[in-house]
């Protein structure tokens, strides 16, 4: 019995950002073999930071570190014939194969369905771009920032009363993440059809779609009553709000429903505020909160954070604090749950990073290897595997 | 075949945004997704706006039917002995239950794992609470938007001019959290169908949140301080940034990734000197002197009109897109041209646009089946057709408010 859930599932990734690494991922993350196909030049990922003190280094990337643990990484130019040939190679023995290039630039390196269907039928081809695959805008240029305004996302992201700032990314590259994770998830699903259908399909992705797909409530605005999204989002209830404490920390203080409303203005010795007509239910809260809010401000400027978060929470009311990076790696909780783990990297050295997004009870999530360095596998893949000769890639430029 | 979960069912005991949002996508895929609410505490979404005509009502709501298109509705007191063992019964018949209590309730409710397994021994089940079933704060109360602040994503989205942490504009924590669980749940299926062995997978929204953080953490190893809040500005391109432009509160955003690209926008401004201009020859003279480069772009974006600049600069091969706003997503000429919206008849709203599936898939099309159920629309459907219960056993559970 296979003691990880995707062992076995051979999948080759190749691509130009952080969408088509962060897919293959998680999947190599549960146990599927990821053979990350990259450029002789490197991933464009290990160009971009954080690196250890800010000095580049395509072995020292946080970014494609990142997102490449657990992949056996090869080197092959995709835009050459002899590199086509043997990316087809990888891909006889391959379960699925995922990246992110744009239309013109999969074109140019063979990576359209039409070209690879027909000899892969049983291959699942996912195809990560900014808008899809068609439509008026397919072959518009665009960056995270530029699906994130496309999709309807950055709109939402500012501090209200600032109208001046401009509308805000989100940190950390999220388009890609979203369409990132949408890429696994439907890979995930059309290899799971495949047990009964035993043929392989494409899967055409739009980050533009996968932003738009997860608005919350605001896009229902238009079609349910007519209201364009203000900017920094809908806040229909309230408090959904920043305050700072005593200690300078930042208190997100948070009450969906009534009880925890109750529960607060009790904390705070204030009772009457649920005999309050301005403050009845949370709908009406939102709509006195420019009035409402100065009281709570004092009171919370008042709190230590750590004790209000703890003393809140035992009586169930859903505050949380803003978390430093700090607060994160010293949490305790996080820390008796083994969700940060240490990776040892070739050049980088040891990295404490992020570990399990979630936990199987059966087949474990886990790292086993760390990102791959640049062409680390050519000989156990190309050469062992498919009996490449390596030396003559290398004098033509295809490793 | 529908979708690629055709014939997989789904006993949703989820509520709110993160839970809903991954039994979508299983909904999306083809399975038949049950979600079982109840008239005692109905889901916080159904009285959220927006609402029809701004019309209260628990099948009016907007929010709520984004986010549960395609899925059947039943009623059913599950803090009811008798609702629980319904309940039982459902899965007992599904591949998958979902849940996303608080930490522990669905134990102390005697549906947790450990009861479900024994009802369905291949059973899938997904936990997916705010901080995970075990550890000192596993007890702790959280909804998707204090996942944003929890997570360290506010402390590390900002403005320069502001000392403030952001709250992204949505409950970010929620659909990233129910993605990421929607892709586990089918690798766990995967699983199951190749060794007849079904599981339990707890998820912690805090830590699927984290997990998309990845770069803030790096940065934090390597260099022993979190990045700093940076606006929309980035360190490997320049410009990069959203610009005011002509009319109310218009905006546009423009990201150059090469130096071939900083020419083109340059020559689309009308000013290629710009290129040879020391303070902006390389990217690291723009990085220096952003402030100035950013002034001189925004001097020329603020008479213009924010799609007329985005056609002159994609026409060169210059990234640059509006902001969208609800109104302009739901008139995209690409979002339409791709049939991303959905729109299905619903008992009590009709026919409304509602955002669809981000993936197409060409063998095994995935469809919205329906519109999202009013309250206990498919209670005929669940506990007489699938349950085999008689419309007396029906009435007599309606009556005494189990089926409620």
């Amino acid at each position: 019995m296979a003691n990880r859930a995707l062992e076995g599932l051979t999948i080759v990734e190749c691509g130009a950002t952080g969408a088509a690494s962060y897919a293959s991922k998680l999947m190599a993350d549960l146990g599927a073999e990821v053979i990350k196909v990259e450029p002789p030049e490197g991933d464009p990922q290990r160009a971009l930071g954080p690196f250890p003190g800010g000095d580049p280094h395509p072995e020292k990337s946080g970014a494609f570190l990142y997102r490449n643990c657990n992949k056996l990484g090869v080197t092959l130019d995709l835009t050459s014939n002899s590199g086509q040939a043997i990316l087809r190679k990888l891909l006889k023995d391959a379960d699925a194969l995922i990246h992110d290039f744009p239309p013109t630039d999969a074109a140019a390196r063979g990576l359209t369905y039409d070209a690879i269907g027909g000899d892969f039928p049983n291959l699942v081809m996912t195809s990560i771009t900014p808008f899809g695959q068609d439509g008026p805008y397919r072959d518009y240029k665009a960056y995270d920032l530029t699906t994130l305004s496309a999709g309807g996302w950055a709109w939402l992201n500012g501090w209200p009363g600032h109208p001046e700032l401009p509308p805000l990314r989100a940190f950390g590259r999220q388009a890609e993440y979203q369409s990132g994770v949408n890429g696994a998830l439907a890979t995930m699903g059309a290899l799971f059809g495949r047990l009964k259908t035993e043929r392989g399909q494409h899967i055409d992705i739009s980050a533009q779609e996968c932003i738009t797909a997860i608005l919350e409530m605001t896009f229902a605005f238009w079609p349910y009553m007519e209201t364009p999204t203000a900017r920094w989002g809908q806040r229909p209830i309230q408090p959904v709000d920043f305050f700072q404490c005593k200690d300078g920390a930042w208190m997100f203080v948070l009450c969906v429903e009534e009880h925890q409303w109750t529960s607060l203005v009790e904390m705070m010795g204030t009772p009457e505020w649920t005999t309050w007509e301005v403050a009845a239910n949370r709908l009406v809260r939102a709509s006195n909160w420019d009035a409402l809010r100065p009281f709570m401000e004092e009171w919370v400027a008042e709190q230590d954070s750590a004790d209000l978060y703890r003393l809140a929470q035992e009586k169930r009311i859903p505050l949380a604090p803003a978390s430093t990076i700090s607060d994160l790696v010293n949490s305790e909780h996080l820390k008796e749950r083994g969700f940060f783990l240490e990776v040892t990297y070739p050049e980088a050295g040891a990295i404490k990073q992020p570990g399990a997004p979630y936990q199987f009870q059966s087949t474990p999530w886990e790292i086993r290897s760390p990102a791959p360095t640049l062409g680390q596998h050519n000989q156990a893949v190309l050469s062992e595997r498919l009996g490449e000769d390596l030396s003559s890639l290398k004098e033509a430029g295809v490793i | 075949m529908a979708g690629p979960l055709d014939g997989i069912r789904v006993a949703d005991f989820t509520w709110v945004w993160a839970g809903p949002t991954s039994t979508l996508q299983l909904a999306h895929m083809g399975a038949e997704v049950i979600r079982m609410e109840s008239m005692r505490r109905p889901c916080v979404l159904r009285m959220l706006p927006p609402w029809l005509d701004g019309q209260i009502g628990l099948n009016r709501s907007g929010y709520f039917n984004q986010y549960n298109q395609g899925k059947r509705g039943i009623t059913l007191n599950i803090s009811s002995p008798e609702g629980r063992d319904i309940a039982k019964k459902l899965v007992a018949i599904s591949d998958v239950a979902a849940e996303n209590f608080a930490g522990g309730i669905s134990d102390r409710l005697g549906l947790g794992y450990k009861d479900l397994s024994k009802v369905k021994s291949d059973l899938v089940m997904i936990s997916m609470s705010g901080y995970g079933q075990t550890g000192p704060e596993s007890g702790y109360v959280s909804y998707g938007p204090a996942q944003v602040p929890l997570s360290g994503m506010s402390q590390l989205t900002g403005y320069r001019e502001l000392d403030q942490p952001m709250h992204v504009g949505m409950s970010y924590g929620d659909p990233n959290a129910g993605l990421h669980a929607a892709f586990a749940v089918i690798a766990a299926l995967f699983h199951r169908e190749k060794t007849g062995e079904g599981q339990y997978i707890d998820m912690s929204q805090w830590e699927s949140t984290m997990a998309v953080m990845g770069d803030g953490f790096m940065e934090y190893a390597m260099n022993g301080s979190p990045p700093p809040r940076n606006g929309n500005r980035v360190d490997e391109m320049s410009p990069h940034g959203v610009f005011l432009c002509e009319g109310d509160d218009r905006w546009v955003s423009i990201a150059c990734g090469s130096e071939e690209e900083w020419g083109a926008l340059c020559n689309a401004m009308e000013r290629p000197e710009l290129t040879t201009d020391p303070r902006f020859a390389t990217l690291a003279d723009r990085k220096a002197n952003e402030d100035a480069l950013e002034a001189l772009i925004m001097e020329w974006t603020i008479p213009r009109d924010p799609f007329e600049i985005t056609k002159t600069l994609q026409a060169v091969g210059v990234a640059a897109f509006p902001p969208l706003v609800n109104r302009e997503l739901a008139d995209d000429p690409q979002l339409n041209a791709r049939d991303f919206f959905v729109e299905k008849e619903h008992l009590e709203v009709g026919v409304r646009k509602h955002p669809g599936i981000p993936w197409k898939m060409s063998d095994t099309p995935c469809e919205v089946q329906r519109a999202a159920p009013v309250m206990g629309q498919d209670n005929d459907y669940v506990f007489g057709e699938l349950l085999g219960m008689s419309s007396k056993q029906i009435a007599d559970l309606v009556e005494r408010q189990v089926i409620f």
